[in-house]
């Protein structure tokens, strides 16, 4: 009877089921990209327009139409002349907070730079593999994991305070060039998982991370007022001063802004999900200069 | 006294309970309902919903100056985010241009089956299923048919 009934539900299946064409819905088509190129490895071919200020302010004075200025992927930003703005005024804030702290709790500034109290340079190496405590970090995390461990405070992710001291951390790399290592253990997995996370469909809207920033997809066209630009070189310039939001912004709080217009269920900043992609968009600028303090 | 304060109170609860259907306006889904990039939360792990033909029931008798005004808000439709559109300002550039797509002479039914869902066709299309994704609801999709069908 059983074997009967087995027959049976699979006979109805084989009519049930018709031969679908191969498309996985829940993914956007992916693309080769080469974790050791880096940032030379932009698939938007407008690499050459911003690899360099020298670059970006030739590009910026010959283009004379204006549905070209994404090529320039935001960089145009980064070389105005006399660029005070609110960016700056973090860095300070957040200078102050850590030579504040680490006054009232000497420690806070080794713990920072993982037992060295020189953070000059070492915001180009993050997100990192933390071997003792066995997880990947963001500086962020790193700021958050600090303030509970040496000052029993918690400067959440997300928080002002963090992402001034995070933008402070940032702006002692200002000019180094992104290094991170993707090509083994913890980091490699972090990087694959952040990979799939940027071509998984999610939200009402179906959006991939990927059916804005790649090749074919949205990039390059206008999405209404804004044209989306390729993902390569974009994390050199986080936390920055979004004059749009009118604070500084995390990495971590542009995905959430991200998700809610793809109008998915966005995630908390620090969130594991979230630690996997910021390892992809890093190696996606691996090898860029880091602007800090920025404005966008 | 007790009675009628609780005879008052269910009428106030009742009357709050029925305030008037929002027409035409598309209903919000909580976005817990679709996949998300979380690894604990519940969405982390919902599929993509599969895509739909769907068939267009009965007459489209859908309202022309309604379906402007959900093609062009950025909340509801805002098919103009991609699409040229009839007397749409600032429109995006990355879907076709369909400000005289009534001049095609595609039929009602193909059109309202592509809006509701554009993967039975092109499955790794950009564009959101706006039916099978609740984004528009089916009378909304009518007339966002009904605005295309008169763009010429």
């Amino acid at each position: 009877m059983k074997a009967r009934l087995f027959i049976a539900v699979t006979a109805l299946h084989a009519i049930v089921l018709p031969a679908v064409a191969e498309t996985n819905f829940n993914t956007h088509p992916r693309f080769e990209i080469n974790p050791e190129l880096g940032v030379a490895g932009d698939f938007s071919g407008t690499y050459k327009h911003w690899r360099d200020p020298s670059a970006v302010e030739q590009f910026a004075s010959v283009q004379t139409d204006s549905s070209n200025e994404w090529m320039m992927n935001g960089k145009n930003m980064d070389i105005v002349e006399d660029d005070f703005h609110p960016g700056h005024l973090a860095v300070d804030e957040g200078e102050k907070l850590v030579n504040l702290w680490e006054h009232r709790e000497p420690g806070f500034k080794a713990c920072l730079g993982s037992g060295s109290t020189d953070l000059e340079g070492i915001a180009a190496r993050y997100p990192l593999y933390d071997e003792k405590l066995g997880r990947v970090m963001t500086l962020a995390a790193r700021v958050e994991h600090c303030s509970k461990k040496v000052l029993w405070k918690n400067f959440k992710q997300g928080s002002p305070m963090n992402a001034n001291i995070t933008l402070y951390l940032k702006s002692l790399s200002n000019g180094q060039p992104i290094q991170i290592a993707v090509d083994s253990g913890p980091m490699k997995e972090a990087y694959l998982r952040g990979e799939t996370l940027f071509y998984k469909r999610v939200g009402q809207l179906n959006f991939a991370c990927a059916s804005c920033h790649t090749p074919g997809s949205i990039m390059g066209n206008r999405l209404r007022g804004e044209v989306p630009s390729t993902p390569f070189g974009d994390v050199s310039h986080y936390p920055t001063y979004r004059s749009p939001v009118g604070e500084v912004e995390v990495l971590h709080k542009r995905f959430m802004r991200c998700l809610k217009q793809m109008r998915a269920k966005p995630l908390k900043p620090g969130d594991p999900a979230y630690v996997d992609l910021e390892v992809f968009y890093t190696s996606m600028s691996n090898g860029y200069p880091i602007t800090a303090p920025s404005i966008r | 006294m007790k009675k009628i304060l609780i005879a008052a109170l269910a009428v106030t609860l009742s009357a709050c309970g029925t305030v008037q259907p929002v027409k035409n306006k598309s209903a919000s889904v909580s976005p817990m309902k679709f996949p998300c990039l979380s690894y604990s939360l519940a969405c982390g792990n919902i599929p993509v919903r599969k895509p739909v033909k769907k068939e267009l029931e009965g007459e489209l008798s859908g309202n022309i100056d309604e379906g402007r005004k959900i093609a062009f808000t950025k909340k509801r439709g805002n098919c103009l985010a991609c699409h040229r559109m009839k007397g749409g300002t600032q429109p995006g550039s990355r879907g076709p241009d369909l400000t005289a797509y009534g001049s095609l002479k595609r039929s009602d039914e193909e059109t309202y089956a592509l809006v509701y869902d554009m993967r039975w066709r092109v499955p790794d299309t950009l564009m959101p299923p706006m039916g099978t994704n609740q984004i528009l609801t089916e009378q909304e999709i009518r007339d966002v048919v009904a605005f295309l069908q008169s763009s010429k």
